[in-house]
């Protein structure tokens, strides 16, 4: 059942990289936030326990409520629906990234016999992590650049849980509030970078320096 | 109750620290600040006085973490520099306490000042304590930045800015070096705690290793001669208390490193002692030698630094010649001499220091040339710089020429008992510090002539001397005399300081080297006759009224007064191709002279020949790198994708 849930998070890395609308990369965002703490979940299924669920409702409330609600907010408030860039065509990217997943499947599967992995959620994880940093590389837009970190720490949670069949609590509790302050912070910047420069690319931030 | 003292002073001082940034309005947390500080420095004097006198009898320095107890150490040698550094931070602060009112205007920075200066205190003290090598470079870096941090109360000025990034360059190399050292030094014991640490020859290259790395890291720190660059850059800019500290405290940090790296090694070979000879001799005269070619006051006492380092470094290597042919009395009057001299120069070196941001802030500059006829202002506290003066020179009847005379005797010592080509070797570098002596002399009677006689060169308002000023300079000048003739109170504590260090040999009492009290009786008396000497002239002879400098010409201006560049001229022009002295002379020749100039100008050997080409070399090469700077982030992640990649493609071919 795991295994189903990480090939479904693969899916949604690839429906990421073809769309333009940002409403969508939200959703995205939302349905991973589900598809993780059902993964956290599922060993524990027969025997359950407060102290088991704390982190994945944790994790749920916070990827998929708290974070894409206010992503959301910063998009209304910013006015930006769509990303129309020209840097790469979303078929030569939706490439580069089967490319790179199916290396990382072939290299997850030839690893998991040294080392005591399940090959497809670690396998996951790595795309999820390695799409992430595409995702900065390729777009321009800040707020895009917010998304790409938060795919990225989504991959890293999906990271811990393949490697580690319970990874310490203080460990993704700590993780979980990086990631809140992070976003939060950025939502910040990008507020105060809409009031000075025009349009919310990178490539004006050059301009900051000395 | 004792053993709480220690930990006691540090709170204070984390107080101290945290005050300064939230008391209002800034004058009184200045007043705050420096009262907690002076409290927690009695505090920690007392804790260090009280553990020396009851030497070799030690317990643990923080009490309240008995698990963690090896992590600290209070050895004698540790405790030792913890007197040095609190009896040379108390003036400091006292006066730091005027020195600050000068900077009131300036909120902001005045705060972040007291709280590094704080900082710098504590984390100087603890240093000396660590007993593990990953948090002795914690406290290591954490002095670095602080005093770096410090000097920055002038911020707004380039030279500030200038001379304080080669300070925190050139600690950084410092440290990156030392980090070196405690790697090579864990990867062969396995072990983070100095106390597991026992080279000897046997075992090989490491030991070369080691040592090169130790001296080099705690070299540069100390400011030996080839690694002193950053000192005449440090010490100008930064606020006169902090210079003082830096001069007094920091680069004795070095030298307890270089103590350290000794302790590690055992038997001593002789070409470590004769290397440390050679170089601190080298470092002792030139330093002395270009202090005599600086105009700027403060340029001139950075490098007596270098001078006075050279001196201490002369007695470390005669006690590791004592420790390697096992003579006692060697390693009593090595050690025993660079210990007593790290106290004496810690004292009239901060008192000069002080008294230099005295007169920095009544004249508004630092170059000699365009001071003079201070006396007629400040009567008493020329008096008190003067002291500094004499003792720094090693004349006898102040503390100078004490630690100075162990040494000597020290020369003396190892040529009769080591024999073989040794009487030659003590000769020269006899010969090689009174050569230092002499110059350092030349050096003082110039600044203190040019500086306080004459008459002003530019137009004195007023000289204020502050009461706090006052009450610093005078705890110095008085220490310089008590321990000029009565050093037995001190004597006793470095030997028992060196007999802990050096559990191995069994040392006679410094009694046997000479009968101290007829020298105490002595110079008591010469002091004396002194004080007699002025009171007399003072009250029985007919004060000669004329313009200083005169020289039978009547109407002078003060233009025409002697200077400091001609004053020193004589015994520069016999070095000055080695030490890049450059005048620039154009002389009246006409009976109706036309224009006419002279500008004379030194630079630093080792700067301008290895330090500078060396680091143009680097700027040159990492220009060829300009490709690859870039404002856009997102070429960043993608060198750190690559640099992945990279690592993992040789993690995953990497033969196991």
């Amino acid at each position: 059942m795991e295994n189903v849930l990480s090939i479904l998070f693969c899916l949604t890395l690839l429906y990421l990289v073809i769309t333009s609308r940002l409403k969508t990369y939200v959703s995205i965002l939302r349905a991973q936030g589900v598809l993780l703490s059902a993964i956290m979940v599922f060993p524990f299924l027969h025997h359950l326990s407060v102290h088991i669920l704390i982190i994945p409702l944790m994790s749920l409330v916070i990827k998929a409520i708290v974070i894409p609600r206010f992503i959301n907010k910063i998009i209304i408030d910013l006015d930006v629906h769509r990303i129309v860039e020209p840097s790469i065509q979303p078929f030569n990217f939706l490439l580069l990234i089967v490319a790179s997943m199916s290396t990382i499947f072939v290299a997850a599967h030839v690893l998991s016999g040294y080392t005591p992995i399940e090959p497809i959620p670690f396998a996951s994880a790595f795309s999820a992590i390695v799409t992430g940093i595409f995702l900065i590389i390729f777009r321009k837009k800040l707020i895009i650049h917010v998304i790409g970190f938060l795919i990225l720490e989504n991959g890293i949670f999906l990271f811990g849980t393949s490697v580690a069949a319970e990874m310490p609590t203080i460990v993704e509790l700590g993780s979980m509030l990086d990631v809140f302050v992070v976003v939060f912070l950025m939502g910040i910047a990008i507020n105060k970078i809409s009031s000075t420069f025009a349009k919310q690319d990178v490539t004006v931030l050059g301009r900051l320096k000395d | 109750m004792i053993q709480y003292l220690f930990l006691i002073g540090c709170i204070l001082l984390l107080i101290g620290a945290i005050a300064a940034l939230l008391i209002r309005p800034v004058k009184q947390a200045l007043f705050f600040v420096v009262v907690i500080n002076v409290l927690a420095l009695v505090v920690n004097l007392i804790f260090a006085l009280m553990r020396l006198i009851a030497l070799p009898a030690v317990t643990d320095l923080f009490p309240v973490f008995p698990d963690n107890a090896s992590l600290f150490r209070a050895d004698g040698l540790a405790l030792f520099f913890l007197l040095v550094i609190t009896a040379v931070a108390v003036p400091t602060i006292i006066s730091a306490y005027t020195y600050l009112q000068h900077y009131l205007h300036k909120e902001a920075s005045v705060r972040s000042f007291l709280t590094s200066f704080s900082l710098l205190l504590l984390s100087t003290q603890v240093v000396v304590f660590v007993n593990h090598s990953i948090l002795f470079l914690v406290f290591w870096e954490l002095m670095t930045l602080t005093a770096y941090l410090g000097m920055l109360l002038e911020k707004e000025k380039e030279e500030v800015q200038k001379g304080s990034f080669v300070y925190f360059a050139t600690m950084h190399m410092a440290t990156f070096i030392l980090y070196i050292f405690f790697f090579l030094l864990h990867d062969h014991f396995g072990s983070w705690l100095f106390s597991d640490y026992h080279l000897s020859l046997t075992t090989g290259t490491i030991f070369y290793l080691v040592c090169g790395f130790g001296f080099l890291g705690f070299g540069i720190k100390a400011g030996f001669m080839p690694m002193h660059f950053w000192l005449p850059w440090a010490h100008p800019i930064a606020p006169a208390p902090l210079s003082a500290f830096l001069s007094g405290v920091i680069i004795k940090t070095g030298i307890y490193g270089i103590f350290r790296v000794i302790e590690f090694c055992s038997p001593l070979p002789v070409w470590m002692g004769i290397a440390i000879l050679v170089l601190s001799v080298f470092s002792a005269i030139f330093g002395v030698w270009y202090a005599l070619a600086q105009h700027d006051i403060k340029k001139l006492l950075a490098y007596h630094s270098i001078e006075n380092i050279g001196i201490i470094g002369i007695g470390i290597g005669l006690g590791v010649l004592g420790v390697t042919y096992s003579v006692q009395s060697l390693v009593w009057l090595g050690f025993g001499g660079a210990l007593f001299h790290i106290f004496n120069h810690a004292i009239f070196k901060t008192l000069l220091f002080l008294g230099s941001g005295v007169i920095c802030n009544n004249c508004h500059t630092r170059d000699i040339e365009k001071m003079g006829g201070i006396v007629h202002h400040a009567s008493w506290f020329v008096a008190l710089f003067l002291i500094g003066s004499i003792a720094i020179s090693g004349i006898p009847p102040l503390n100078g020429f004490m630690s100075e005379f162990l040494i000597y005797k020290g020369f003396f010592n190892a040529s009769a008992s080591l024999g073989n080509y040794f009487p030659l070797l003590m000769l020269l570098l006899a010969v090689g510090l009174a050569f230092v002596g002499g110059l350092a002399l030349v050096c003082f009677t110039k600044i203190n002539s040019i500086m306080f006689l004459g008459t002003e060169r530019s137009k004195l308002q007023s000289f204020i001397v502050s009461r706090s000023e006052y009450t610093a300079l005078g705890i110095l000048a008085s220490l310089c005399i008590l321990f000029g003739i009565y050093p037995q109170s001190l004597l006793g504590i470095i030997s028992s300081v060196i007999t802990f260090n050096h559990a191995g040999i069994i040392l006679q009492p410094y009694k046997m080297f000479t009968h101290w009290e007829f020298l105490t009786v002595i110079f008591a008396c010469v002091l004396l006759t002194i004080v007699c000497m002025i009171l007399w002239k003072k009250f029985n002879t007919q004060q000669r009224i004329s313009q200083a400098w005169g020289c039978g010409y009547t109407p002078l201006t003060p233009r025409m007064q002697y200077t400091a560049s001609s004053y020193a001229d004589e015994i520069n022009s016999i070095s000055s191709h080695m030490l890049h002295l450059e005048k620039d002379v154009t002389a009246p020749k006409t009976l109706f002279p036309q224009q006419s100039h002279f500008i004379s100008h030194s630079d630093d050997f080792s700067e301008k020949k290895f330090i500078a080409p060396i680091y143009r070399y680097i700027i040159n090469k990492i220009d060829t790198f300009e490709l690859l700077s870039r404002t856009d982030i997102r070429f960043y992640i993608t060198f750190m994708l690559i640099m992945a990649i990279i690592y993992g493609g040789i993690a995953i071919v990497w033969p196991h």
